[in-house]
């Protein structure tokens, strides 16, 4: 760096010299703020590129910050990195993190609230994230503050393959709505002996989480204890029954491949119209519109008893052990990211939902709805039927405790019941720490 | 009849390995030819149309040129720091008495029984105070000292007889010259087997590199090959994943057909396994 401190103070006494034109550049490039921002890929494409590009347009707009995009992998790979450079006493001054990771950094102190920087804007928390759609609040607030700002959103969808619906007899034009259809449906367009099924989807880590959550919540159940991050409720009766859902799918009806699929495998599978209908997240419509040669649409994923669609995505946080100056510029990025133009060209450029509701008020996002219909029912599903996404004290850990059972439900190595309460034990055992400091924490 | 089975027999299940382990590369190669999404994109042979789209793809998805400079530099100059400091300690526990000699070099082979991920946070914070943060020197710098090196080269030098090193200092060599010109050149095939383990460790290495920088110019190729591999929410693009693998694996893949029967051999020498 030491050359760069040269080159400004020779501009500076350039500035002095000459004129004051050239010394307000002096001055600019003396006060301008360098901060990073951390963010991970979770989609393919060029998003590492795209990204760069915004940041590049938002530093020639605001000449006092200059802002360093860091892409940090994928999402468990950014909160690890971001972790650690807070724990190093250099944390970015910005990040885009899983909205489902939130909750820990609140319970660590280790993200600061929000609500400072939006009074100083004249604001307050409820109406700024009123701004957003309401369902996205569960993942970026506690207790009332602010925490994160919803930047990128997707919930899980139900693609799918027209041709094979046809073929089926089925009619395209009525997507199955509650789980009997669905098996109706799915039996129709299975043929276990030609590895042809009727539906997949991806069970790897984190995206079996979240549509295990996805049925366990269209089955009525809660899943997970919003408003405190020390219960989950995997043995409530809807989700046991659930879980039996999925054992039933693959052993019983046979309309489910048995064994455990990732996303690659998923996608491949549609493309090649060896599964019928998919779940799979709204962020993957552009790679699926790019990729599918036969005619898809998309549905909202079927209930049995209400409809339910937890939100997933990102939302930008300012980590903790950042100077106010620091804050100050980040909060500036932060509100400029997620402005109705810039999280509009965000979202067409990804397939993410625009978290912020007024960017569908602008032109260019009314055009691009009108010709892509499929975006229409993900953002209806969201308005209507969006909820909170898994978060608890240690969520990967204690989300792990589910997914491996589900993984061995799949597999054909246990009941239903036995898993959930396997996963129940497992989980209470990863929370007790956390309960025993609060909830089991009383009065003396 | 048996004489002869045996060796046909060994050939065989050889082959069988080997074919076994080709094919994973075989079908990267395949598939980083395939334009778009094949619909069927298990299939080892390599139907038409093949090109090689998928390449400038991924060359153009990120900045190779400096990701292969950083790779290069922060492998070599671990190496170059290592090969030092693990001929010098091994000669210490291999030749040299002093007080809690093998106390010493306990606690040095306990550290190979330490999980990686748990020194982050610790190396971490050493790297910020010693100003190295975001520095290729401080992905290097936890390094340096490499106990399966140390190991490695006391085991050696104490394979060699001490009448090589007798017959030197009868000729007036000291330490240093006795270590250059005698023990180093009598262990090269240790030297060799661990700069292959060195560097082919730390040019797959992601997690440490991926914490210890962040500003894009000093990104590594593994960081950078990320951005292909995380398609978690979407699914892949098979084809530019497997180009963009290609890019990263190739060079060492590479070394390794132009070096082999040296590296075979050093490691036929040292009995070790890659």
């Amino acid at each position: 760096m030491p050359t760069m401190r040269f080159d400004m103070t020779r501009r500076a006494a350039l500035g002095a010299a000459i004129a004051a034109s050239t010394a307000g550049l002096a001055v600019r490039a003396r006060a301008a703020t360098e901060i990073e921002m951390f963010f991970p890929v979770p989609v393919q494409g060029k998003l590492a590129t795209e990204m760069q590009r915004l940041i590049g347009v938002f530093n020639t707009q605001h000449p006092d910050i200059k802002v360093t995009p860091v892409y940090t992998g994928s999402y468990d790979d950014t909160n690890f990195k971001t972790r650690a450079a807070i724990q190093a006493g250099r944390p970015p001054a910005a990040a885009i993190m899983s909205a489902n990771f939130i909750r820990e950094y609140v319970i660590d102190s280790a993200a600061i609230a929000l609500d400072e920087l939006i009074a100083k804007d004249g604001g307050t928390p409820q109406g700024f994230m009123a701004q957003f759609w309401p369902a996205l609040a569960l993942n970026a607030t506690d207790q009332g503050r602010v925490y994160g700002v919803p930047f990128q959103n997707s919930t899980p969808l139900l693609f799918y393959n027209v041709q094979a619906f046809k073929d089926a007899e089925l009619d395209p034009e009525k997507p199955p709505v509650t789980w009997q259809d669905w098996v109706d449906a799915a039996r129709k367009l299975s043929k276990p002996g030609a590895d042809k099924w009727g539906i997949a989807w991806p069970n790897s880590y984190d995206y079996c989480g979240w549509l295990t959550s996805t049925l366990a919540m269209a089955n009525g159940g809660q899943y997970y204890d919003t408003a405190y991050g020390g219960q989950v409720y995997y043995t409530e009766p809807a989700t046991v029954a659930a879980l039996r859902f999925i054992h039933d799918l693959v052993h019983t009806h046979k309309v489910v491949p048995p064994g455990v699929l990732d996303p690659n495998g998923t996608t491949a599978a549609f493309f090649s119209g060896r599964v019928g209908m998919i779940l799979l997240s709204t962020g993957a419509l552009g790679f699926i519109r790019d990729n599918m040669k036969q005619p898809f649409r998309v549905a909202f994923v079927p209930k049995n008893v209400v409809n339910a669609a937890p939100v997933g995505g990102g939302s930008l946080i300012i980590p903790a052990g950042n100077t106010p100056e620091r804050q100050a510029a980040a909060w500036t990025l932060i509100k400029w990211l997620t402005s109705p133009d810039i999280a509009g060209q965000w979202s067409r450029f990804t397939g993410y939902f625009a978290p912020n509701r007024a960017a569908y008020d602008l032109p260019e996002m009314k055009q691009y709805m009108a010709a892509n219909p499929n975006a229409g029912v993900a953002l209806e599903q969201l308005n209507r039927y969006g909820r909170g996404w898994f978060a608890t004290y240690k969520t990967v850990p204690v989300r792990k405790a589910m997914e491996d059972q589900v993984q061995a439900i799949l597999n054909g190595d246990i009941s239903a019941a036995a898993a959930a309460a396997r996963a129940q034990s497992d989980a209470d055992a990863l929370l007790r720490p956390y309960l025993q400091q609060t909830a089991l924490k009383l009065p003396t | 009849m048996s004489r002869r089975a045996l060796p046909l027999l060994g050939m065989i299940a050889a082959a069988a390995a080997a074919l076994v382990w080709a094919v994973p590369f075989a079908w990267m190669a395949v598939a980083s030819l395939r334009p778009g999404v094949p619909a069927n994109v298990a299939a080892l042979w390599p139907e038409p149309p093949l090109g090689f789209g998928n390449y400038l793809d991924a060359w153009q998805s990120g900045d190779f040129p400096t990701w292969y400079l950083n790779t290069v530099l922060v492998c070599g100059g671990i190496l170059a720091v290592q090969l030092v400091t693990v001929t010098m300690a091994g000669y210490a526990f291999a030749r040299l008495r002093f007080p809690g000699r093998d106390v010493v070099f306990v606690l040095f082979l306990l550290q190979l029984l330490l999980v990686p991920t748990l020194l982050i946070a610790p190396n971490l914070t050493t790297i910020v105070a010693l100003g190295l943060y975001d520095q290729l020197p401080g992905i290097m710098a936890p390094y340096f000292a490499s106990a399966f090196g140390v190991f490695l080269m006391r085991q050696a030098f104490r394979a060699i007889p001490r009448d090589f090193e007798e017959a030197a200092m009868l000729d007036g060599a000291g330490v240093f010259a006795l270590i250059r010109h005698v023990l180093v050149p009598l262990a090269r095939p240790s030297l060799v087997a661990f700069a292959i383990v060195s560097v082919t460790f730390h040019w797959n290495e992601f997690l440490w590199p991926l914490m210890a920088v962040s500003s894009p110019s000093r990104q590594v190729l593994t960081v950078g090959l990320a951005s292909f591999a995380s398609g978690s929410e979407a699914g892949g693009e098979w084809g530019v994943l497997a180009a963009g693998t290609v890019l990263v694996a190739g060079p060492l893949l590479l070394a390794f057909l132009v070096f082999q029967r040296r590296f075979v051999s050093s490691f036929v020498f040292t009995g070790l396994k890659g």
